[in-house]
C-alpha cells in the first residue's frame, strides 16, 4: 500500500504489481469484466493518489474544482490498453487559472506511468453549451463519474448541466450518433460477418453495445428530463441476449490488448486460434475449434447488432429530413397483412403468423420492398418458431415462396433477417454448415453465409447497373428464364465447405441434392441448379488460361453445354468474385469475364450442327440417362438420335427426349404429332413431323396469325427427317389462356396449315391489318444480317438482328424456303423488341454455294425491308 | 540489383511463378495489366454487336533481384512464358539503387 508522500517509482510499482495481478488473474479465469473492473479501480486509485500529492491533500476538494472520470473510465470499463479520458472541471475561469500548474503536474504523474490520458478540462458553462463539431465530448458525458475534488460541483454537472443538455439536444445528439453509426457500419459493409472483426468497431462489437446504451439513455433523458433507473435502459428480452454478449465481447477485448500489448482490437486468425484454445468467453471447459468459437463470437455480435439498429431504427428523431421523407414513402406499401410505419413492418393481426404462409409472405415482402422487421414483429416470429420447427414448410411449396423471394431486389436484406432469426436454417438446414463460417484464405472479407448473400445482392445491384460493363451483364440476366435457379445455386454453392470434405464442391453438390429433395424441384431444375454449383469455378479457372485461344474457349463451351447455362454461369461467376470482397472483381476480371462469355456464347451458336453418329460412342450423360430411363427403348432412341445434332441433347432433357420419340412413333397414326404445354413464361408448343418445305415458316406463321408472340424456338432434324420444332410463346390476347377449349382448335388450326386444308395467307392477311393500326414501335432495331460460311462443315449460318414484329419469323423462314434453302438447325431468341435469330441453312445438303448466299441475303433484306 | 518487369500471357502465370520458385526466388509483385505490342487486337461479334479488344489483358510480374541472379531468372520467365507465337510478351531490366525493408530497415541486397 502506497503513501501519500511515495514517490513516483513506488506508484509505478504499485501500477506494474497491480497490473501483473489482473493479467496473472484472467489468465487463469478468463473473465474479462473482473479485469476492467479492476484496472478501473487501480487506475483510479492512482489518479487519487496524484490528486491528494499534486492537488488537494484531501479527497474531497478544494472547493470549486473536480475530477470525473468520462467515456470507459466513467463506466469502470478500463481495458488493458484504453485511454483514461479525464475531465477536470471547474467553477469558473479564475479555479481553472489558480490550478493550472497542479493539473499539469498532475497529467503529467499519469504519463510517467506511461498511461495514456486524454484529459479535458472546462468550465461548468462550458459543459452546458452543445458544441456540434465535438459531440464525442456530450456523448462522453454520458458516462460521467466523480472522482476527486469538490463533490458539490460535480452534482451541479451530474444532476442539473447533463439532463438539462440532453433534453434540449436530444435530437441533434441522436441524429449525430445515428450518422456516425451508420457511417461506421457501412466501412464494414454494413455486415457483422467479417473473417478478421474488430472486436471494438465492426457491427456488433463493443462499440455497438456503447451506441445502443446511449440511444437508450438519451431517449429516456429527452422523456424524463432526467437520468432514469439504469436497469429499465433496455428491454427485459433485449437485456436477455445483451448483457451475456457484452461480458464475451468484454472478455475478447482483455484478451486481445494483453495479447498485443497494445490497444489493439483486430481478432485475427491467430488471435482466433488462441482464443479458442482458451475458450475464452466460453465458462464451459471444453476446448473449442477456431470456426466454432467464431460462430460463438458472431451470435453474440448479432445480438448486439441487432440491439443497437432496433434502437437506431426506432428512434425517428435520429433521421433526416431526406430519410425521413423516404421512410414515409415507404408507409404507402402497406397491404392487408402488413403495415409499415417509418420504414419498420408491423403486423395487422398478431396471430396471423400462425400460418406459415403469412410468414413467409412476410419476408417476401421485405425482399420486395426494402423495408425492416419492427422489433414487435420480431419478437412474434420468434414466438412461433418452436410450433414452425415442428413441421415446416417443405416441398414445392416453400419452393414456390423461397423462388420467389430470391428474385426480388430486396432478397439479400430478407434472407439476412431470416437468417438473423434463424429461420433461414429452419427452413432450410442445409445452410447450418456454413453459418458464420469462417474460412480462411488470403481472398475473402465475411464469413461462408454472407459471402452467398453477398453473391446474391451483387446480382440484384445490377438492376442499377453503374457501369458499361455492369450494363452487359445486367442484359443477361434480365433474359434468364429461371433467374432463381441461380439465386438459389449461389445460396448453396458454398455449404460444402462446412462439411468434411476434400473439395468443397463436392460437399456443396451433395448437401445441395438434400436441399433440392426437399424443395421437390423438378428434375430439369435440379439439373440447372447441380451444374452451376458443380461448374462454379470453372469459369474462373478458364481466365487463367488464354482466352482468345479458340481451344480454350471450344472446351470451355463444350463443358457448359447450353447459351442459358452459359448466361447463369458467367452472372454466377461475376457474382461469386463480387462478393469475395470490395476490391476482388477489378475492372481487368470484369472484362475478361465478359469476353469468355461472349466467345463462349458465340461458339455454341456456331457449332450447334455437330451430329451425333451412331457408330460414334457418345460419350454424354444425357445418353446414360436415357438407357437407365428407358432400357427397353435402346435401340430406337439410337435410331431417333441418329443425325440430331449435339445441341439437340443439351437442349432437352431426358424425359422429353423420350417424349419426341413417343410422338416421333406416332407419325404412322398422324402426320402430325403437337404437344401443347403451359409453362411459367410462356406457352411451349413441340411439333414432332417429317421434314417438308416450308415447314418452320408455316408454323411461325400460324402462330402469328393467332396473335401469339414467338420469344425462342429451336429447330432439330434427325438422319430419316424427322423434325422436332419447338416454339416459345405468349399469348398476346390471352386467348389459350382464357379458353381451354381454345386448345384443341389452335393445335388442330396448326395442323390444317400444314397438311395444306386452311390457307395461311389469309389468316395472316387479316392479323396483320388489325397489327397496323397500333403504329410505330418505341425503339428502332437495325436489321442486319450477317452469314458465315466457314464457322459450320455441313451449313451456312445466317444470323438476323431485326425489330421484332408480329410474322416476323414466317417473313424470314418463308424467304429462306422460297429460295431453296433447308432449315437445318433454327435458333431464336428476343431481347426485349430485338429479335436475334441463327439459321443454319443448306441446300441439296450442302452448305449455299456464295452465289446463293448472296441472292438469299439480298432477298431476304428485301422482305425485311417490305415488312409484314 | 536489378529490378525486372516481365509482361506475360495470363495463362503463363503459373508456370513463370514455378520456374522462378524453383531457382529461389520467392517474392515477386503481380498485376494485372492490358496492352498490345505488335500483337493485333481481336474482334467479337455478339448479337449484332461488334466487341474490340485492342488492348490485351496481360500480366505484369516485378521483382527486385541480386545482379548475380540476373540471367537465372531472364532464363527461367523467358523459357516458361515462351510459345513461340506473338504475344508472348518482354522482359525489361533495369538498375536499382537501394532497397529498404520497412519494417527494420534492412537495407541493399539483406532486405531482397
Amino acid at each position: 500500500m502506497t503513501t501519500a508522500g511515495s514517490s513516483s517509482s513506488e506508484l509505478r510499482d504499485l501500477y506494474t504489481e497491480e497490473s501483473a495481478r489482473i493479467r496473472e488473474q484472467f489468465a487463469g479465469t478468463g473473465n474479462g469484466c473482473a479485469a476492467i473492473t479492476q484496472r478501473s479501480a487501480l487506475v483510479e486509485k492512482i489518479a487519487l493518489h496524484l490528486w491528494k500529492e499534486t492537488i488537494f491533500p484531501e479527497e474531497r476538494g478544494p472547493r470549486n474544482f473536480t475530477l470525473v472520470a468520462l467515456g470507459g473510465f466513467g463506466r469502470s470499463w478500463l481495458f488493458p490498453h484504453s485511454d483514461i479520458d479525464l475531465l477536470f472541471l471547474h467553477a469558473d475561469r479564475e479555479t481553472e487559472q489558480t490550478f493550472k500548474d497542479q493539473t499539469r503536474s498532475f497529467s503529467q504523474g499519469l504519463w510517467d506511468l506511461r498511461l495514456k490520458v486524454s484529459p479535458a478540462t472546462r468550465i461548468l458553462q462550458e459543459c452546458d453549451r452543445f458544441d456540434p463539431t465535438n459531440v464525442e465530448f456530450a456523448i462522453s458525458l454520458l458516462d460521467c463519474r466523480y472522482l476527486a475534488g469538490d463533490p458539490e460541483l460535480f452534482a451541479r454537472l451530474h444532476d442539473k448541466v447533463i439532463p438539462k443538455l440532453m433534453t434540449r439536444e436530444a435530437e441533434s445528439l441522436l441524429q449525430r450518433l445515428a450518422e456516425v453509426t451508420r457511417s461506421r457500419h457501412e466501412k464494414f459493409g454494413n455486415t457483422i460477418f467479417h473473417l478478421e472483426p474488430n472486436v471494438k468497431d465492426t457491427p456488433g462489437g463493443l462499440r455497438d453495445c456503447n451506441v445502443a446504451l446511449w440511444l437508450s439513455l438519451l431517449s429516456s433523458m429527452d422523456k424524463l428530463h432526467d437520468w432514469p433507473d439504469p436497469k429499465s435502459l433496455l428491454s427485459t428480452s433485449a437485456r436477455k441476449q445483451f448483457e451475456p454478449a457484452l461480458d464475451f465481447l468484454m472478455s475478447v477485448r482483455c484478451f486481445l490488448h494483453f495479447r498485443y500489448g497494445r490497444d489493439d482490437n483486430l481478432l485475427s486468425w491467430e488471435a482466433q486460434e488462441e482464443a479458442a484454445k482458451r475458450g475464452i468467453g466460453v465458462y464451459e471447459a471444453k476446448e473449442l475449434s477456431a470456426a466454432n468459437w467464431m460462430r460463438i463470437y458472431f451470435s453474440h455480435a448479432r445480438s448486439i447488432h441487432r440491439t443497437a439498429t432496433q434502437l437506431l431504427e426506432e428512434i425517428p428523431a435520429a433521421w433526416s429530413s431526406l430519410s425521413r421523407h423516404f421512410h414515409n414513402l415507404r408507409a404507402r406499401v402497406s397491404d392487408a397483412d402488413f403495415s409499415v410505419v417509418d420504414g419498420l413492418v408491423f403486423l395487422r393481426q398478431s396471430s396471423a403468423l400462425q400460418d406459415p404462409e403469412v410468414l413467409l409472405r412476410l419476408f417476401h415482402f421485405v425482399a420486395h420492398h426494402d423495408v425492416r422487421l419492427s422489433t414487435t414483429t420480431e419478437y412474434k416470429i420468434e414466438q412461433v418458431l418452436p410450433s414452425l420447427a415442428a413441421t415446416p414448410p417443405k416441398g414445392a411449396e416453400l419452393w414456390l415462396y423461397m423462388g420467389e423471394i430470391l428474385t426480388q431486389p430486396h432478397a439479400a436484406q430478407a434472407l439476412r433477417a431470416m437468417h438473423s432469426l434463424r429461420l433461414l436454417t429452419l427452413l432450410l438446414p442445409e445452410l447450418k454448415t456454413i453459418d458464420a463460417l469462417v474460412v480462411r484464405d488470403f481472398y475473402h472479407r465475411f464469413t461462408v453465409d454472407e459471402h452467398s448473400f453477398l453473391a446474391i445482392e451483387s446480382l440484384h445491384w445490377l438492376r442499377q447497373p453503374r457501369s458499361e460493363w455492369e450494363k452487359q451483364y445486367a442484359e443477361i440476366l434480365n433474359e434468364l428464364e429461371q433467374p432463381e435457379l441461380l439465386y438459389l445455386s449461389l445460396l448453396l454453392h458454398d455449404t460444402g465447405k462446412g462439411a468434411s470434405f476434400e473439395n468443397h464442391v463436392e460437399g456443396s453438390l451433395a448437401i445441395a441434392e438434400q436441399c433440392l429433395e426437399r424443395l421437390d424441384l423438378e428434375s430439369s431444375e435440379r439439373e440447372t441448379v447441380l451444374f452451376l454449383i458443380a461448374n462454379h469455378l470453372e469459369m474462373s479457372a478458364a481466365l487463367r488460361r488464354d482466352i482468345f485461344d479458340s481451344a480454350t474457349v471450344a472446351a470451355f463451351a463444350e463443358r457448359v453445354g447450353t447459351p442459358e447455362r452459359l448466361k447463369m454461369l458467367c452472372l454466377f461467376t461475376y457474382a461469386d468474385i463480387k462478393a469475395v470482397n470490395p476490391d476482388a472483381l477489378t475492372p481487368w476480371k470484369a472484362e475478361n469475364v465478359w469476353q469468355l462469355y461472349i466467345a463462349a456464347a458465340n461458339q455454341l451458336n456456331r457449332n450447334v450442327d455437330q451430329r451425333l453418329h451412331p457408330d460414334v460412342d457418345v460419350d454424354d450423360e444425357k445418353i446414360a440417362q436415357l438407357r437407365t430411363l428407358a432400357p427397353a427403348a435402346g435401340k430406337r432412341v439410337k435410331g431417333f438420335l441418329e443425325g440430331l445434332p449435339q445441341r439437340y441433347l443439351r437442349t432437352y432433357p431426358a424425359n422429353e427426349v423420350l417424349h419426341h420419340l413417343e410422338m416421333a412413333e406416332s407419325l404412322g397414326k398422324h402426320p402430325i404429332q403437337l404437344d401443347l404445354t403451359r409453362g411459367r413464361h410462356w406457352f411451349e408448343l413441340t411439333l414432332v413431323t417429317n421434314d417438308r418445305p416450308f415447314l418452320f415458316g408455316k408454323v411461325a406463321g400460324t402462330l402469328a396469325a393467332w396473335g401469339m408472340n414467338i420469344v425462342k424456338a429451336t429447330a432439330f432434324s434427325n438422319q430419316a427427317g424427322t423434325v422436332v420444332d419447338t416454339f416459345y410463346f405468349t399469348d398476346r390476347f390471352r386467348t389459350l389462356e382464357l379458353n381451354l377449349s381454345e386448345w384443341e382448335r389452335f393445335k388442330r388450326g396448326i395442323s390444317e396449315v400444314l397438311i395444306g386444308e386452311t390457307d395461311l395467307e389469309r389468316m395472316l392477311k387479316s392479323r396483320m391489318q388489325a397489327e397496323e393500326k397500333k403504329g410505330t414501335p418505341k425503339l428502332k432495331i437495325k436489321t442486319s444480317i450477317h452469314s458465315d460460311n466457314l464457322c459450320s462443315s455441313n451449313s451456312t449460318l445466317v444470323q438476323v438482328v431485326a425489330q421484332d414484329r408480329p410474322g416476323l419469323l414466317h417473313t424470314v423462314a418463308s424467304c429462306f424456303s422460297h429460295h431453296k434453302c433447308n432449315i437445318e438447325i433454327a435458333l431464336i431468341d428476343t431481347e426485349g423488341q430485338m429479335a436475334i435469330d441463327v439459321f443454319y441453312l443448306t441446300a441439296n445438303r450442302r452448305k449455299l454455294a456464295p452465289e446463293h448466299l448472296k441472292q438469299v441475303e439480298a432477298a431476304l433484306r428485301e422482305a425485311l425491308q417490305a415488312g409484314p | 540489383m536489378t529490378k525486372v518487369e516481365a509482361i506475360i500471357q495470363v495463362s503463363k502465370l503459373d508456370g513463370v511463378k514455378t520456374a522462378l520458385h524453383e531457382i529461389g526466388i520467392e517474392g515477386m509483385t503481380v498485376l494485372e495489366a492490358r496492352g498490345h505490342g505488335r500483337q493485333k487486337g481481336h474482334t467479337e461479334f455478339y448479337r449484332g454487336r461488334e466487341y474490340t479488344v485492342d488492348l490485351i489483358p496481360k500480366i505484369k510480374l516485378e521483382m527486385v533481384i541480386a545482379d548475380t541472379m540476373v540471367e537465372k531468372v531472364v532464363q527461367a520467365i523467358s523459357t516458361a512464358a515462351r510459345s513461340g507465337k506473338i504475344g508472348d510478351g518482354k522482359i525489361f531490366l533495369s538498375r536499382v539503387d537501394e532497397i529498404i525493408r520497412i519494417r527494420n530497415d534492412e537495407r541493399g541486397e539483406d532486405a531482397l
